[in-house]
């Protein structure tokens, strides 16, 4: 049975959307990256969204979390792209030197797509 | 005489004295070239606020006057010079030293006591006025230099999502500072992909503008942008390998063509030449 | 001004305290990026107290100086302090090391920063932004 998330996680085309609306404290992280993988495996999706555009605080410890969920669905073949972070969040994490490893970053959902559908087509040549 | 009597005995005196005190402080101050391009009135005016704020100290042992004449200077536009300002104040409190001298002439104690009141006031009044004053230029300094980084900051869209943003003259850390904020809050607003920072007007640079730019690099990646450097010169690439600036993972090209290039490449496109007929 | 202390004992808190601290510092007039930078600080030491003493007290106050005024927060927690202080501030992959990240990042982030930390009596953190 799949865990249930409290964190919705869409389909979009061919890839899986996600966006936090809430601050993911310790417990929910655990439940949310089992969900996302899990999601990731059930729908055998080659590309993950994640939109923290509602996300106004990104510490070490929410990094760490996008960084495992990138990693484990890089294992999977799922590529992970990161949008909607506000200038003050890239400033932040920028200064505090923190390194996004494995992810993807993009401005917009579409440009999101746009990544995730060159990524497709370079595993097919 | 109690303290305040004092600076009222005094300046009462002084305002008796006035008209040979202003003949006396206007002709040293001309002997020191320190009133061409004054009218008559403008340096009435300039010995009244000397005169004026001196006096108000003395009178009260309060600084309020010292405070606000600088922020009047400033206001009413008077273009006087920093050296024309505290040597009015000096030149004045030498003329009013000796004219205490003369007033407790034959009176030791009282011209003592005289000084030990007049003295720490006229100095604070002095400090006061230099700093403030300092303060009024460097706020001014600070504006104009705040107008020209607007002007010499453009970011000018090239292409959709293809932004140049052209460098020029002096960057500093203060500046370079605001500059992350502007890129970034510019990137949060059109969702530009590529930014070309055209350094080619940078002539010198130091470690904590270099680091301020690799941060604004660093943070537009995050937010989804790439900013790629063009125009390095030679100067400017030596400093950064003397510091030790990594540049690894930076897209540089030498002049903006090439960077232009660059970018139409990344968005996939290609340049092509009309058929001619 | 008055001053907020607030306890933090279940990971709920840590969110809490951060919202808090924000709302003080959008009161004196921070900007949106330093809001943010604070924010992130807090976040960092707050949760390094809840995860390794289990909790803390946190105390949020506006400071004045003779030219500005200003925002710290005292991060207080017993635990077990922390080992190789040194490695940790400068970031290095210690053994815990995901203190060693918060730690230096909170300090990249703000003002001022100072740490006092004794092994097994605890660690007291104060930091502090100016307007």
């Amino acid at each position: 049975m799949a865990t249930e998330s409290i964190i919705p996680i869409l389909k979009l085309d061919n890839f899986l959307i996600s966006s936090p609306q809430i601050a993911i404290h310790d417990r929910i992280a655990v439940q949310y990256k089992d969900a996302l993988l899990q999601k990731i495996a059930e729908t055998k999706s080659k590309g993950l969204i994640l939109d923290i555009s509602a996300i106004d605080v990104v510490d070490s410890f929410l990094v760490r979390v996008i960084s495992d969920v990138a990693s484990a669905a890089n294992v999977m073949g799922c590529h992970t792209v990161l949008t909607g972070m506000s200038p003050a969040v890239a400033i932040t994490l920028a200064e505090m030197d923190l390194q996004l490893k494995g992810v993807f970053t993009a401005l917009d959902i579409g440009k999101s797509m746009k990544i995730l559908q060159r990524e497709e087509m370079r595993l097919r040549d | 005489m109690v303290k305040s009597d004092l600076g009222e005995y005094l300046c009462s005196k002084l305002d008796e004295n006035r008209q040979a005190i202003q003949a006396e402080w206007v002709s040293q101050m001309e002997a020191l070239d320190l009133l061409i391009e004054l009218t008559p009135n403008e340096i009435e005016e300039q010995f009244n606020a000397v005169f004026d704020t001196a006096t108000s100290c003395l009178r009260t042992g309060t600084f309020e006057a010292a405070i606000s004449y600088a922020g009047n200077l400033a206001q009413k536009n008077i273009p006087l010079t920093l050296q024309q300002v505290i040597s009015g104040f000096m030149i004045k409190r030498d003329i009013f030293g000796r004219f205490i001298k003369n007033l407790y002439e034959g009176d030791t104690e009282g011209w003592q006591n005289m000084l030990d009141y007049y003295e720490p006031i006229h100095r604070s009044v002095l400090s006061i006025v230099t700093v403030d004053l300092i303060k009024q230029q460097e706020s001014k300094v600070r504006q104009q230099q705040d107008a020209i980084l607007k002007l010499s900051t453009p970011l000018v869209e090239l292409w959709e999502n293809i932004v140049l943003l052209p460098l020029i003259g002096m960057l500093d850390s203060v500046r370079a500072k605001q500059l992350i904020e502007a890129v970034l809050t510019y990137i949060g607003q059109t969702k530009t992909e590529i930014i070309i920072l055209d350094v080619a007007g940078i002539a010198a640079i130091d470690t904590k503008t270099a680091q301020h730019i690799l941060l604004t690099i660093q943070a537009a990646k995050l937010m989804g942008t790439e900013i790629i450097i063009t125009g390095i010169r030679p100067e400017v690439a030596t400093t950064l390998v003397t510091l030790g600036i990594n540049l690894t993972g930076i897209q540089t090209r030498g002049n903006l063509r090439e960077g232009i290039k660059y970018s139409f490449g990344k968005l996939g496109f290609k340049l092509i030449e009309n058929p001619k007929n | 001004m008055t001053d907020y202390e607030i306890l933090v004992s279940t990971e709920m808190d840590i969110i809490a305290v951060r919202e808090k601290v924000r709302d003080v510092a959008k009161g004196l007039g921070f900007s949106i990026m330093d809001l943010t930078r604070i924010a992130t600080a807090v976040s960092e030491l707050v949760r390094n107290a809840f995860q390794y003493a289990g909790g803390g007290t946190v105390t949020i106050k506006t400071i004045q100086n003779l030219h500005r005024k200003g925002l710290e927060v005292i991060v207080d927690d017993h635990g077990p302090g922390i080992p190789e202080l040194d490695l940790a501030l400068k970031g290095g992959h210690s053994t815990s090391g995901g203190m060693g990240l918060g730690l230096a990042g909170a300090k990249k982030l703000m003002d001022d920063f100072f740490i006092d930390t004794k092994q097994n009596v605890g660690t007291t953190i104060v930091i502090r932004k100016w307007l």
